[in-house]
């Protein structure tokens, strides 16, 4: 049993008092003395040369400070990979999908702007368009972008084995195919940027961000600044959930439009822009086919994707790759196939979202509970069979450190009640389980790893610098909690300097749910290394060997003898006043593969850790309506350890509404032609809290040797797990297997009638 | 987004609300609780020059009971409606419908009875934001001559979705315009033009002031049925209002009224009198009028709200086979009242 004293404790998050008495300060909030206000002009075609803007009424127009076009940058392209650099902050020749962002304007006031914007004029020749990704890939189909034939924008190869002799061997095969149409994250915040430059020529800069390095090295590239002098500055974040993943359009302009003013500019963008010009989650059409043999053991599994990655590469190979590895890690494969295609289309740029292909992790469990009932086996039975183990390697051979997936099995289906249910409940009701697993990070690079200081103050309190970010999840609560415990000292003792690239070093951000594992495990590290200098202060006033004293509580003691003790406060001033260093650093890298490469070279080390989660879900399905009522949901995962249990809760419940209640039920975009029919949550049925069914969640802790105290990913297993458990439930009650994604009421009626057409 | 710029007026009573509204005509909307008024305006879909805010007409908030009619002024807020034992207890329909509009927060802190009636009807090729309609030619209800929601359709078919009209409707309510002049009574189905473009028979100048519903007798009873993807904060995609009066076992008049279907709720004369005389537990004559109705609706519904126009018009059928039998349930259970 652990002694920890705040570490693992039910703990209320450090940010959470700010948040809920609306106290936080985000983005839109900033204000700056001669601040102006920025707006962006968007395209209103899908495919179109721009012949032309002409920008001179707008910039005539009284209290219009500046007006920016492609004409001033200096046209390079950017992308996240070399072989990825496709889009322009502000396009030049051509734009590829309706709303991208064409010229902006900053003005004293809101209303002044968008005069402005309607001031500006555009002439375009319009292009054909397409929008459907197998359309896209037609040889005469449009190009959207010159270097790309067919429209293919990534290709991700890869094959483990030998599928065709796998499938040769196999007691019985199936291939099914499932689609799901785009997602959207609806953030709480909509996107938001500050910019101002000092006399210096120093760019200090406002965003949601996943990781404050990842903006600041494209921003320095596009403006032609050094690196140091872009100083992304931290502030409250309202959420990501992989949509705030890398540069966005809107940060350049608005550093921009600050550079050419010499004023502070605001940009904030309406749920629309934020809907149709940040990210989106792909649309997907996954072909799988399955051979297993007589007990339902996976032989050979061959997986085709294609991915409607909208106008632009953002995190193209990766994106193409994550849905293929969270499956890879989840069930054993002895051979395995994979060909992603993500197609370029004329709509919305997709990214990463928390639930990473509906259609392929949704499609990968149906499979598998079609494979049960044809061979006679519990849906249960079959997971635990293909069930991931530690000490496994994965396909793409990565070793699998700590695995409790079967224990998430195991306790979920117990707590679900699934042996008294399955097989056994009335018409319409029904139950599911999906299984899953997410990595906890990948290579990323120079910025892969994380460095972290640590600063005491004469008060014996400390500071903590990192540059690890929180956008929602709890990561700085999670920085003190960290700091706290390895330093002696109590949580409000610890004050944070986090996520500003002025201050802290290298981090690799909130990416991949990476930032315990990675930044967390810089920070303890630094903690450690100051409170070793403490000790050793100590040491001499305490007469003790520095081995032998411990640091809880604002004291320094020595074990076992508790009345020999010395307040922190006190040892922090003897080391200022004899000039000795109280202060700490730490840096860790993760060991993974370096040479892994998400398109040439798939193989090796992905990361040190994968977690595991298991989610079962119980629903009851109105005939007459399709609507479906959910009424239990057990989620389970294997995190490592649990730093805070009450904050991980709370990842699970968010996870079920995200992949499950909404993912699954009632969220998806529709579209006329390029033009999304639902950017905002009116239309977009984002679930709400009384949508919400009970929550049951069950921590199941495997102690990774490598985790900052046995600890890894949490929350996106659950995610990914609900989306497929709810799946698996509705399919239960209507006893239909559904292929397509969400699962609406009309979708179930549907089904309905087509197999009582189909037994008459 | 932002409110275009306008002028706001605050007018102390009725008397000068009439007044300003008479002089300003036009180019002035009447702001109640603002819920429908407000997003019309960030989107741009109306850009009055006067706002006449209707906040301290205390005059228009009130629920009374006058010569068999429940009357409830215009501005009534709908949570003091979910908080009448009249309403509770003789007219359900209403209750139910207002317990579906918008959120608790919406019921509680704005809308208006009158403000849910006077909604202007929705359309998802119309309700976007002015970026997003400045990508197409304009449509019937934005001066243009197309329609995006049936193809070659000669006219606006725009969707009225209020949760209180088609409820109302279903018990023969009236509505009193008010105008600088005098007052008229207008039936429900008077007030809806069923023209998607000018949905309300509202002229320059008159406030609705208060709703009438006759208090519905012994032996009846009424019901309101929706169907929503999400739980609150969600205009209904079909809806069903309908009053039945029995008597003796036998239905002796039944009201249906179909709503988020058509550019008005659609009372459905012929569905009723399916159940003419029959007997209560007729379950084929049930059947027969929630198909006749969803024939009828079918002939209305076109693709612009919510889910597929083929769902919602199937759930025409299911809603209002429900409706019915909770109102048939709740007539026999009041039967015997005097």
């Amino acid at each position: 049993m652990n002694d920890y004293s705040v570490i693992g404790k039910r703990m209320p998050r450090v940010d959470s008092r700010a948040k809920v008495t609306g106290e936080a300060k985000y983005t839109a909030d900033l204000k700056f003395p001669r601040m102006l206000v920025g707006k962006v002009l968007r395209s209103p075609l899908p495919h179109a040369r721009i012949l032309h803007i002409d920008t001179t009424r707008a910039r005539r127009l009284p209290g219009v400070k500046a007006v920016v076009t492609g004409e001033d940058t200096t046209g390079e392209k950017w992308g996240v990979f070399r072989y990825t650099r496709d889009q322009q902050f502000l396009p030049t020749d051509k734009v590829r999908y309706l709303g991208e962002e064409v010229a902006a304007v900053a003005a004293v006031d809101e209303d002044t702007a968008l005069e402005a914007l309607e001031l500006i004029k555009v002439d375009y020749e319009e292009l054909p368009a397409v929008f459907d990704p197998l359309e896209a890939m037609a040889p005469d189909a449009p190009r959207i972008h010159e270097d790309f034939p067919q429209n293919i924008n990534i290709h991700v190869a890869i094959h483990v084995g030998d599928v065709e002799e796998g499938f040769a061997k196999s007691y019985y095969v199936r291939e099914d195919t499932f689609r799901a149409p785009e997602e959207s994250y609806f953030q709480g915040e909509p996107y938001a940027v500050v910019a101002r430059f000092d006399l210096e020529g120093n760019l200090e800069i406002w965003m949601p961000n996943a990781g404050p390095h990842m903006k600041a090295k494209p921003l320095s590239n596009a403006l032609k600044i050094p690196l140091h002098k872009v100083h992304v500055r931290k502030i409250t974040i309202g959420g990501a959930f992989g949509g705030r993943s890398e540069i966005s359009p809107a940060d350049f302009i608005c550093a921009l439009l600050a550079q050419k003013t010499r004023r502070p500019v605001k940009i904030v963008y309406s749920r629309e822009e934020n809907t149709i010009a940040t990210r989106q989650g792909h649309a997907m059409i996954t072909t799988i086919k399955t051979g297993v043999d007589r007990q339902g053991r996976v032989i050979a599994r061959d997986v085709t994707c294609f991915m409607d990655g909208g106008a632009y590469s953002s995190t193209g190979p990766i994106a193409t790759s994550v849905p293929f590895l969270c499956m890879e890690q989840a069930y054993r494969m002895e051979n395995v196939r994979y060909n992603g295609y993500r197609i370029y289309t004329n709509k919305p740029v997709r990214g990463m979202i928390r639930v990473h292909g509906r259609a392929f992790a949704c499609g990968v469990d149906t499979q598998l509970d079609m494979i049960a009932e044809q061979l006679g086996i519990d849906p249960v039975e079959i997971r635990l069979r293909n069930a991931r183990e530690a000490g496994d390697y994965t396909n793409t051979r990565s070793y699998v450190t700590s695995c409790a997936m079967k224990e998430t099995i195991r306790r979920a289906a117990e707590r679900a009640g699934w042996k008294e249910k399955w097989g056994k409940l009335p018409p319409y009701r029904g139950i599911g389980i999906g299984c899953n697993s997410v990595q906890t990070g990948f290579p990323m690079g120079i910025r892969g790893g994380s460095q972290a200081f640590i600063k005491f103050n004469e008060d014996g309190g400390a500071t903590v610098i990192s540059g690890v970010v929180d956008n929602g999840q709890g990561n700085d609560n999670m920085l003190v909690q960290i700091a706290a415990e390895e330093l002696g000292l109590r949580p409000e003792d610890i004050q944070l300097v986090t996520a500003d690239t002025e201050v802290t070093p290298l981090d690799p951000g909130a990416y991949s749910q990476v930032s315990t594992f990675i930044g967390g495990q810089a920070v303890k590290l630094a903690a450690q290394d100051a409170r070793r200098k403490l000790l050793e202060i100590a040491s001499e006033a305490l007469e003790a060997h520095v081995d032998d004293l411990v640091a809880r509580d604002r004291m320094i003691f020595v074990k076992g003898s508790p009345q020999k003790a010395i307040p922190i406060k006190k040892v922090v001033r003897m080391g200022l006043a004899r000039g000795k260093s109280v202060s700490g650093e730490g840096a860790y890298w993760p060991k993974v593969d370096p040479k892994r490469e998400w398109v040439t070279n798939p193989f090796g080390q992905m990361c040190e850790a994968f977690s595991f989660g298991t989610t079962i879900a119980e629903v009851e399905v109105d005939p007459e309506t399709g609507k479906v009522k959910v009424l239990q949901v057990v989620a389970a995962q294997d995190v490592g350890f649990a730093l805070n249990p009450l904050v991980l809760e709370g990842q699970f419940q968010g996870a079920v509404a995200m992949g499950g209640q909404g993912g699954m039920l009632t969220e998806y975009h529709f579209w006329d032609q390029g033009r999304v029919m639902n950017p905002t949550q009116l239309e977009y049925k984002l679930p709400l809290a009384p949508d919400m069914p009970p929550i049951e969640t069950i921590i199941v802790e495997s102690h990774d040797p490598n985790g900052p105290y046995g600890a890894k990913e949490a929350g996106m297993s659950i995610a990914m797990s609900a989306a497929q458990a709810y799946s698996a439930a509705v399919s239960n009650a209507i006893g239909v297997y559904m292929k397509e994604f969400p699962i609406t009421p009309d979708k179930i009626l549907q089904a309905l009638r087509s197999k009582r057409e189909d037994k008459e | 987004m932002r409110l275009p710029r306008f002028q706001y007026l605050e007018p102390k009573d009725l008397c000068e609300a009439l007044h300003l509204l008479e002089l300003h005509g036009e180019e002035c909307r009447i702001l109640a609780g603002g819920t429908d008024l407000l997003v019309r305006m960030k989107q741009r879909l109306l850009r009055p020059s006067w706002i006449l805010s209707l906040k301290n007409l205390h005059e228009l908030d009130y629920i009374r009971n006058e010569d068999g009619a429940l009357c409830i002024g215009g501005r009534t807020p709908l949570a003091r409606v979910l908080s009448s034992p009249v309403v509770a207890e003789k007219i359900p329909a209403l209750r139910e419908a207002v317990q579906s509009i918008g959120a608790p927060t919406i019921q509680h802190y704005r809308g208006t009875l009158g403000g849910n009636l006077c909604q202007d009807t929705r359309c998802l090729h119309h309700n976007q934001s002015a970026f997003w309609r400045s990508t197409k030619q304009p449509c019937h209800k934005a001066g243009g001559r197309i329609c995006y929601a049936r193809e070659g359709s000669d006219r606006c078919r725009s969707t009225h979705q209020s949760d209180a009209a088609p409820a109302l409707m279903a018990l023969e309510a009236r509505v009193v315009l008010s105008r600088k002049e005098g007052t008229r009574i207008l039936s429900l189905e008077d007030f809806y033009t069923t023209r998607g473009e000018t949905p309300l028979a509202i002229e320059r100048g008159e406030i609705l002031t208060e709703i009438q519903i006759p208090l519905p007798s012994s032996g009846s009873g009424n019901a309101y049925r929706r169907i929503a993807y999400r739980s609150a904060v969600d205009f209904p995609i079909a809806s069903a209002g309908v009053s039945v009066q029995v008597r003796k076992g036998r239905i002796q008049r039944a009201k249906i009224v179909v709503g988020s279907i058509a550019s008005a709720p659609l009372p459905l004369a012929q569905a009723g009198a399916c159940l003419q005389g029959r007997p209560l537990d007729d379950e084929d004559a049930l059947e027969r009028a929630a198909q006749v109705s969803m024939d009828h609706a079918s002939a209305f519904a076109v693709d612009n709200v919510g889910s597929t126009v083929e769902y919602r018009i199937r759930m025409v059928s299911v809603l209002v086979k429900r409706a019915l039998k909770e109102a048939l349930h709740r007539a026999q259970s009041r039967e015997d009242e005097p």
